[in-house]
């Protein structure tokens, strides 16, 4: 059934592109004045580009109906000079680069800003980490025209290599140690749990549509509620005892030793932290005391076991 | 898997039938493996099988778009579909599947080979420009086998599990745009199911425990358990974003969720058991369970946004969370043919207990901070954070064993001063970034009572990009002086890359990166009560090298990845990995992938693994 729907959709939308819409040749460039396509490959080609769509589908300001003639190939110069500016004093001057802009930079970005400003409560294109700024832009990671073809979003490269070229400890993590989140290995990506256009806030992190901790968009079996909790992850959260990116030790703990990750929070030294003692049979002289998990198997939480034996 | 591959199989036949301009790259073949060593340890960490693999697919056009990659054998893959009409709808088909594979030598003896598969669909309808209706659904189902142990008196025995999980959520509501005042209000309906079968593995009813306990031989003859959980959590999620002026802009959010789980559980034992709960021997249980969990979550928060000039902004937002967890279970336990440790009082032992327990979290943060994206090539940004966290922890009082430090009133708060500064010219980029956190008192002995995170970057380009440098350096110390815990952490990152392009058609790459770990913190052993220290260790560096050629019809790229860890598990790890393409034709060609990860571990060289990979793919893009 699914594939029937998405069959369907596609369907009717691939008719579409076999079927051209007719040409009304209304509001077409002044025959005088040169296409931006004459000279420049990337016009004629960008009405399969994300941005020459909404042009072809919307006329743009001044067009009284689709521009262009009958196939979707020919982008009228009101969608280059949407971003570019006028190109007239560019064209009357056979192409003097230094007569029409070009968008790069801060400033380049401010003009995706015209219509991309949208915030919203994960989203801040002012105040976030990665607002648009000297540094970090929109054309950092995105290109309007040079894109990487199998990434979504106009993404200039993978969104691993963007990412690794400010992030490389992290993407190292990912390539070199042996117990890894697949990341850019067909599975996921950074932005499947990371906000890239994020507020100021936890590592930019995204969250379910219930608005609980990015990991249990994905690990469903562990956001329970249960009726016994363990509290590393009731009052603290994944990362409390597990590695979000690369770790060295086995299920992404951090630490090597079972024994020494459940140790160190359960040895209440005083009462004044969450953690209880384990009985005094519980002897780490002997191997079977050194993986907890072997006998607290229900490690995350329990509906039957306060001590998460079952 | 064949479900998708149907419908993607139809589409690409008909659109390159239809003679339409739908670009379509497609990358589809076989990939054989060559596996040595320890087949448990290499599918846990890389789990790439022998089969067939849809390496890639992309399929555009100007209504729609879909991209697909590494759907097969695995271990994980996605297809993402997406079409729409302007001015009418938009609809996102979003899959990702994943194996999920553990079986780690001697890891605290849990195995697992399930398979996790997410579908979510999401349609927009744009009846104007004001208001955008949506409806979606997603789906997640994790199912296969594991094994997990049962634990009785001193003896684990092992038994075998299947699990089926399923979680579907259904969503709908409205985004709305006046050009001044922008939100989304979402309201959405989530049902989770499991079911899990646990039964004695053949051969495991002598248990890992050889000795008697008491004089007595504790063995298995069978055990079973069942059980089954729903769950039903509705949740409320909406934000606005206002521009009160051009300068001001104002957001508000809101979640709430309720959460509701309800299990069933049926257990039955045979053999020959023991007891310290009720100081009795025991011949067979049999035991159910209802339970019943609560978690109600509250979040709510606004922020304002203050435009000082251009790129100068001035950011302040309160955020606050409560939480409420509690759970009550029903216990019957029936205990066969028992008798006291002595040998005296044989009877069916029945017991019934009733347990509870609570939790309530609540979580307030206030920030405040100056964004300043653009002063000439500079760039800074600082934010103060205030952060309180009070946890009411009430367990069980008649489940405590040694009591202490199970529950009680726990607060924490926590301040940070977050800077970072940034400078960019003529394809230089520097940036430096710390962090401070300061807190009162930990929850946790884990906890920090002081952290703080630096972080340099540098970055250069050639003109023309030929080359590009980069390093990045971070450090974190975290420590907690508290009587208590005694507890420093460091953690120590240095990765420094380049990449050369001497040639349009030669790429060379390298890369070095070490890391440090390092932490120690104050514990009481449980069979003495003597303190001792906890000490975790990890010291690594990596090496990388690479090169691309591009000869016409053909690329080559290829790298070697050595990584070596020394500290308290210490491995080596080489990876090698090639792929060549070759067209043969405008629109055919093939690519040949190779890939090598060879894995040991000093202490233990049980787990050590080497598997090589070959993969041959045809690519046509007619």
């Amino acid at each position: 059934m699914l594939g029937t729907l998405v069959l369907l959709l596609l369907g009717l939308n691939a008719q579409s592109v076999a079927t051209p819409p007719q040409a009304t040749q209304a509001a077409a460039e002044p025959a005088a004045i040169p296409a931006c396509g004459d000279c420049h490959e990337q016009a004629k080609t960008f009405a399969a580009n994300p941005h020459g769509r909404g042009v072809w589908a919307r006329p743009p300001s001044g067009a009284t109906a689709l521009p262009g003639a009958a196939a979707p190939t020919q982008i009228p110069n009101a969608a280059c000079e949407t971003c570019h500016g006028d190109g007239t004093a560019h064209i009357e001057a056979g192409g003097d680069k230094e007569k029409i802009f070009k968008p790069v930079g801060k400033d380049g970005a401010d003009g995706c800003l015209a219509c991309h400003e949208l915030g919203s409560d994960r989203i801040s294109r002012h105040a976030g980490v990665h607002a648009n700024s000297a540094t970090v832009n929109c054309l950092t990671c995105h290109s309007i025209h040079a894109f990487e073809p199998r990434e979504p979003h106009l993404l200039a490269k993978s969104q691993l290599a963007l990412c690794s070229s400010c992030h490389s400890t992290q993407v190292s993590s990912f390539r070199n140690k042996p117990f890894a989140h697949r990341v850019g290995r067909g599975g996921m990506n950074c932005s499947s749990c990371h906000e890239p256009h994020g507020r100021p806030a936890r590592e930019s992190l995204r969250s379910t549509s219930a608005g609980e901790l990015t990991c249990l968009n994905c690990h469903t079996d562990k956001r329970g509620p249960f009726v016994f909790q363990h509290g590393a992850g009731a009052v603290g959260d994944c990362l409390t005892c597990h590695e979000a990116h690369g770790s060295s030790n086995p299920k992404r703990l951090k630490r090597a030793n079972v024994w020494q990750l459940c140790s160190e929070c359960h040895s209440p030294l005083s009462a004044e932290t969450l953690g209880s003692q384990p009985p005094s049979f519980h002897n780490l002289s002997n191997p079977r005391y050194l993986e907890c998990t072997k006998c607290h198997v229900a490690i995350h939480g329990s509906n039957r076991s306060p001590q998460l034996f079952k | 898997m064949r479900r998708l591959l149907l419908p993607l199989t139809l589409l690409i036949a008909a659109a390159a039938g239809a003679q339409t301009t739908i670009p379509i790259d497609v990358e589809i073949g076989y990939r054989w493996l060559d596996l040595k060593g320890n087949e448990g340890m290499y599918r846990s960490q890389i789990n790439e099988r022998q089969g067939l693999l849809l390496r890639a697919l992309t399929v555009t056009a100007p209504d729609f778009r879909i991209d697909a990659s590494d759907l097969g054998v695995g271990p994980a893959g996605t297809l993402r579909v997406e079409t729409g009409k302007a001015d009418l709808y938009r609809f996102r088909l979003g899959f990702r599947r994943a194996d999920a594979f553990s079986n780690v030598p001697s890891f605290a003896q849990h195995t697992f080979d399930r398979k996790r598969e997410m579908l979510d669909l999401d349609l927009e309808v744009f009846p104007g420009r004001k208001i955008t209706p949506f409806v979606g659904y997603s789906i997640n189902r994790y199912s296969g086998p594991g094994t997990t142990t049962y634990h009785v008196a001193q003896d684990e025995f092992l038994l075998l599990s299947s699990l089926k999980d399923r979680d579907r959520e259904l969503r709908a509501g409205a985004a709305f745009n006046t050009g001044r005042v922008y939100g989304v209000v979402t309201q959405g309906w989530r049902h989770f199911s499991s079911d899990e079968s646990l039964t004695l593995a053949p051969g495991a009813g002598a248990g890992n425990n050889v000795d008697p306990v008491l004089g007595r031989p504790i063995t298995a003859a069978g055990i079973t358990r069942d059980s089954h959980t729903d769950g039903d959590t509705p949740f409320t999620n909406l934000y606005v974003t206002g521009e009160v002026t051009p300068r001001i802009r104002l957001i508000g959010n809101y979640v709430r969720f309720s959460a509701d789980s309800s299990g069933d559980e049926a257990e039955t034992a045979t053999g020959s058991f023991a007891s310290f709960e009720i100081g009795r021997f025991f011949n067979g249980l049999t035991e159910s369970v209802a339970s019943e969990a609560k978690n109600k979550t509250t979040r709510g928060g606004a922020r304002a946004e203050f435009a000082l000039a251009d790129s100068v902004d001035l950011f302040a937002g309160y955020q606050s969370e409560h939480r409420e967890l509690s759970g009550t279970a029903l216990i019957n336990s029936l205990f066969l043919q028992s008798i006291t440790f002595g040998g005296a009082d044989p009877r069916d032992f029945a017991a019934v207990l009733s347990a509870a327990s609570s939790l309530e979290r609540d979580q307030d943060t206030v920030n405040a901070g100056l964004s300043v994206r653009a002063l000439g090539p500079f760039s800074f940004r600082a934010e103060l954070r205030t952060e309180n966290v009070t946890a009411d922890v009430r367990p069980d009082l008649a489940e405590i064993v040694v009591p202490g430090s199970q529950g009680g009133i726990f607060e924490r708060r926590i301040d940070t001063v977050d800077l970072n500064a940034s400078y960019t010219r003529n394809k230089l980029t520097l940036g430096a970034a710390w962090r401070h956190d300061d807190s009162d008192a930990p929850i946790f002995r884990t906890d920090f009572l002081a952290r703080d995170r630096y972080r340099l970057r540098a970055q250069w380009k050639s003109p023309k990009d030929f080359i590009r440098a980069g390093v990045v350096a971070e450090q974190t110390d975290q420590s907690n002086d508290h009587q208590d815990s005694g507890f420093t952490a460091r953690f120590r990152q240095y990765t420094g890359d380049v990449e050369v392009a001497p040639i349009e058609m030669l790429h060379l790459r390298a890369s070095y990166s070490r890391y440090q770990t390092a932490s120690d913190i104050s514990f009481r052993r449980p069979q003495n009560f003597t303190i001792g220290d906890s000490l975790h260790q990890e010291r690594g560096k990596s090496i990388e090298g690479g090169f691309a050629v591009f000869v016409k019809q053909t690329t080559l790229d290829a790298s070697v990845i050595r990584f070596d860890n020394t500290g308290t598990l210490p491995f080596k790890i080489d990876r090698y990995r090639a792929r060549a393409t070759v067209d043969i034709k405008a629109h055919a060609g093939i690519a040949a992938e190779y890939s090598k990860d060879k894995y040991r571990e000093t202490l233990f060289p049980v787990a050590n693994f080497e598997a090589s990979r070959y993969g041959l793919y045809l690519r046509w893009r007619p």
